[in-house]
């Protein structure tokens, strides 16, 4: 046995029994078996998860971490503050944690080995640690029964002796380690270095069937996500969760982000929109988080006074809105160089403006990267593909003011178009030569013809090749339509709201 | 040595004011760009940060066009729009022939989460403008919830319902009927704060505008035909 929960340690079992002997004392013991691999996994992505903390991390596999805090103490406001958001943090992740706070970093390892849960200052040190007895350091079994042999237990009977007869009696190790421990020799840890890319597993301990119970483990990959952004100064555009099924092709998860980001409440809520949509095919037994698309983290200063938040602002609320509508059901508008009005509308992705904060190449080239258009579900269903192409000059604008550039034209033509289209044109009965809508349609305008799309008629989903004449009429209620008249009679097309 | 936290409490109280946040108050109203309109309503204009509802039977009667000058105030000034539920697709040209940016414009098909979706983009506290047509059995509770997310947010918030709504009391503080004419839009406000209003208000809103012609007739030319022939020539090849 290596280490036992709670209920398993009050029925007797201890670490370092046989399993035979702890399955005797509590027959429906749950083992699992020791992976070095998932320790050492585990001990990663809790090095990335501390990169919110301090840039400087040392791992010491097994199961300590170091974190050097000293640079950053007055940014959190004192070694508490950090130890305990340290602290809650190892919770809410689910992980049980001893800690310390020293001024060297054996001192601190040794510190934790021995209880923990103190902090000390250069002036307390040696007294504490002359406290600690000879068993934490860890040393061969040989020195730690020698020393009891020579009736020394605490550590600091054995600083009191000569350094030059320990170092004949017990060998240069222990007292190499005495000497950095209280600071008389310099000790340099090795530093983590956070990936250059973020992919991280997690090897769940049961199968899952319900989506939301995914979120306690999702919680994990996203607090390690969360630091490494931090360590490596950059922000989350897109990133991918597969979740692993025994059998089958995995379910992927894709999360995108209006506005890049690296707030790990934010990945959370848009996490758990996601599974509660979600629904499980199979259960599932492993969880890979991956960020896909990242980009730097401008500098921006701080305020002088802590600005109270005003709401979530409109990039995180838009995002919460399509994971839970769907990716098509929230977009921004877009015109397009159609003459036909089905499509002349685009659906697009809402752009924030990042540029602001960003060099201008940047900028400019995430502007760029902003404007690409997806199909607006127009009046022929969700797939209405139309060329991006400017139609050939056509015959409707005769009576139109064409002076000036295409911007000046399309506005002018927008002066003269209906603020709400129909999804799709709707037969008008006509009575007496003239077409009825709750009532006779007197009609306003001249007709205006729209000629036009000649290039994917036939195409599956396209508006095709079009032939109307469009007026605007007022029926007796005051309702201005737009209505068109085509080989196959009069249509209701907009409404002049 | 005070604590941030100190001052971050004296700074949330109600009667500090900073002076860098005064430069950049909204204004609790945007003016509606209607004169007579303006006169009526209280504070001079829209409000932000209350609903309003809007009760309209029939759409097409200029009922949008009254909104217009305010939404395009609020988009060139940088603000963000929200149509939620919307009953018919909104129109890019148009909207930005009315000076209403459409990249700046969003519409939420929000199928029958309409008041949630609401709630959320009010609170977020990220958008100028939100216009939405909720389900026609919305309740007073979620109207209350509605009008608690808008509550201090730089926010136009704005309902459309159907006139048969007067009869049921809502938490708006401010409601406005609106009936079509012949020429003008008739408004009455059925509710706002302060004294009633008596007499209901025509207003000319801009009404849509013909290509230049002055014989409105609908032409049977040749064009009919000629769709009709290419129309059957293309039947048998489809």
């Amino acid at each position: 046995m290596a280490v036992a929960d709670a209920a398993a340690l009050a029925a007797g079992v201890r670490a370092g029994q046989k399993l035979s002997t702890a399955l005797g004392l509590q027959p429906g013991l749950a083992v699992f078996e020791r992976d070095a691999g998932r320790e050492q996994q585990a001990l990663d992505s809790l090095a990335c998860w501390a990169g919110r903390f301090t840039p400087t991390i040392s791992r010491q596999p097994p199961a300590t971490l170091l974190l050097e805090i000293g640079g950053c103490r007055r940014l959190f406001g004192g070694t508490e503050a950090i130890v305990a958001a340290a602290l809650a943090g190892c919770a809410e992740q689910a992980y049980a944690a001893r800690w310390a706070a020293a001024p060297t970093p054996l001192a601190a390892r040794w510190l934790a080995r021995g209880g923990g849960g103190l902090a000390v200052d250069a002036a307390g040190l040696a007294a504490v640690l002359d406290a600690l007895p000879c068993t934490v350091p860890g040393w061969p079994a040989t020195i730690v029964d020698r020393l009891e042999s020579f009736g020394l237990r605490r550590l600091g009977d054995l600083r009191q002796l000569p350094a030059a007869g320990l170092r004949r009696r017990l060998g240069h190790g222990p007292v190499d380690d005495l000497a950095r421990a209280w600071g008389e020799l310099p000790d340099p840890q090795a530093a983590f270095v956070f990936p250059e890319s973020f992919a991280i597993d997690l090897e769940l301990p049961a199968r899952v069937e319900q989506a939301e119970a995914l979120v306690f483990a999702g919680q994990r990959l996203f607090a390690a996500l969360a630091g490494w952004l931090d360590g490596r100064q950059l922000l989350l555009r897109r990133c991918t969760l597969r979740l692993r099924h025994d059998d089958g092709p995995p379910t992927v998860l894709a999360l995108n982000f209006a506005e890049p980001a690296a707030d790990e409440g934010r990945f959370l809520r848009l996490l758990r929109e996601h599974l509660g949509r979600l629904q499980l095919r199979e259960p599932v037994e492993a969880l890979r988080l991956q960020a896909d698309e990242l980009v730097e983290r401008p500098g921006e200063s701080g305020r002088l006074f802590a600005q109270a938040a005003a709401g979530e602002g409109a990039p995180a609320c838009l995002e919460r809105l399509r994971a839970r509508l769907g990716e098509g059901a929230v977009q921004a508008l877009g015109e397009a160089a159609d003459h036909r009005p089905e499509c002349a509308t685009r659906g697009r992705e809402a752009v924030f403006d990042l540029g602001r904060f960003l060099p201008s190449t940047a900028g400019t080239e995430l502007a760029s990267m902003g404007v690409g258009t997806t199909a607006f579900p127009a009046a022929s269903g969700p797939s209405a593909a139309c060329p991006d192409v400017v139609p050939p000059p056509s015959r409707e604008d005769r009576a139109g003011p064409v002076a000036g550039g295409p911007a000046s034209l399309a506005g002018a033509i927008g002066r003269h178009r209906p603020l709400w289209l129909l999804p799709v044109p709707q037969a008008l009965a006509e009575r007496g030569g003239s077409p009825h809508w709750h009532g006779p349609l007197r009609l306003l305008s001249r007709g205006e013809r729209l000629e036009s799309g000649w290039w994917d008629e036939g195409e599956g989903g396209a508006a095709g090749d079009l032939r109307r004449d469009y007026f605007i009429a007022c029926n007796p209620q005051g309702q201005r339509a737009w209505i068109f008249r085509d080989a196959a009679g009069w249509f209701l097309h907009g409404l002049f709201a | 040595m005070p604590s941030p936290i100190a001052l971050a409490d004296v700074l949330a109280r109600g009667d500090v004011w900073r002076g860098d946040a005064l430069a950049s108050l909204p204004a609790a109203t945007i003016p509606s760009g209607y004169a007579e309109l303006d006169a009526e309503l209280p504070g001079g204009g829209w409000p932000r940060g209350n609903l309003t509802e809007i009760l309209v039977d029939r759409s097409g009667v200029g009922e949008l066009s009254l909104l217009l000058p305010a939404l395009a105030r609020l988009s060139a000034a940088g603000g963000w729009l929200a149509l939620v539920a919307p009953p018919w697709l909104p129109h890019a040209p148009a909207w930005a022939a009315a000076g209403v940016a459409p990249e700046r414009l969003v519409v939420v098909g929000a199928g029958r989460q309409v008041g949630w979706c609401v709630e959320q983009l009010l609170a977020s506290g990220g958008f100028a403008g939100v216009l939405a047509w909720p389900e026609a059995g919305i309740d007073a509770r979620a109207l209350r919830r509605l009008q608690v997310a808008a509550e201090g947010r730089p926010v136009f918030a704005c309902l459309w319902r159907p006139t048969a709504a007067l009869r049921t009391p809502s938490p708006a503080p401010l409601r406005v009927a609106l009936a079509g004419g012949d020429g003008d839009l008739s408004l009455r406000i059925v509710k706002r704060r302060g004294r009633p209003v008596s007499r209901p208000l025509a207003l000319a809103v801009p009404r849509p505008l013909a290509f230049a012609g002055r014989n409105p007739r609908a032409v049977a030319g040749p064009a009919f035909s000629a769709a009709a022939d290419r129309g059957l020539a293309a039947a048998p090849a489809a």
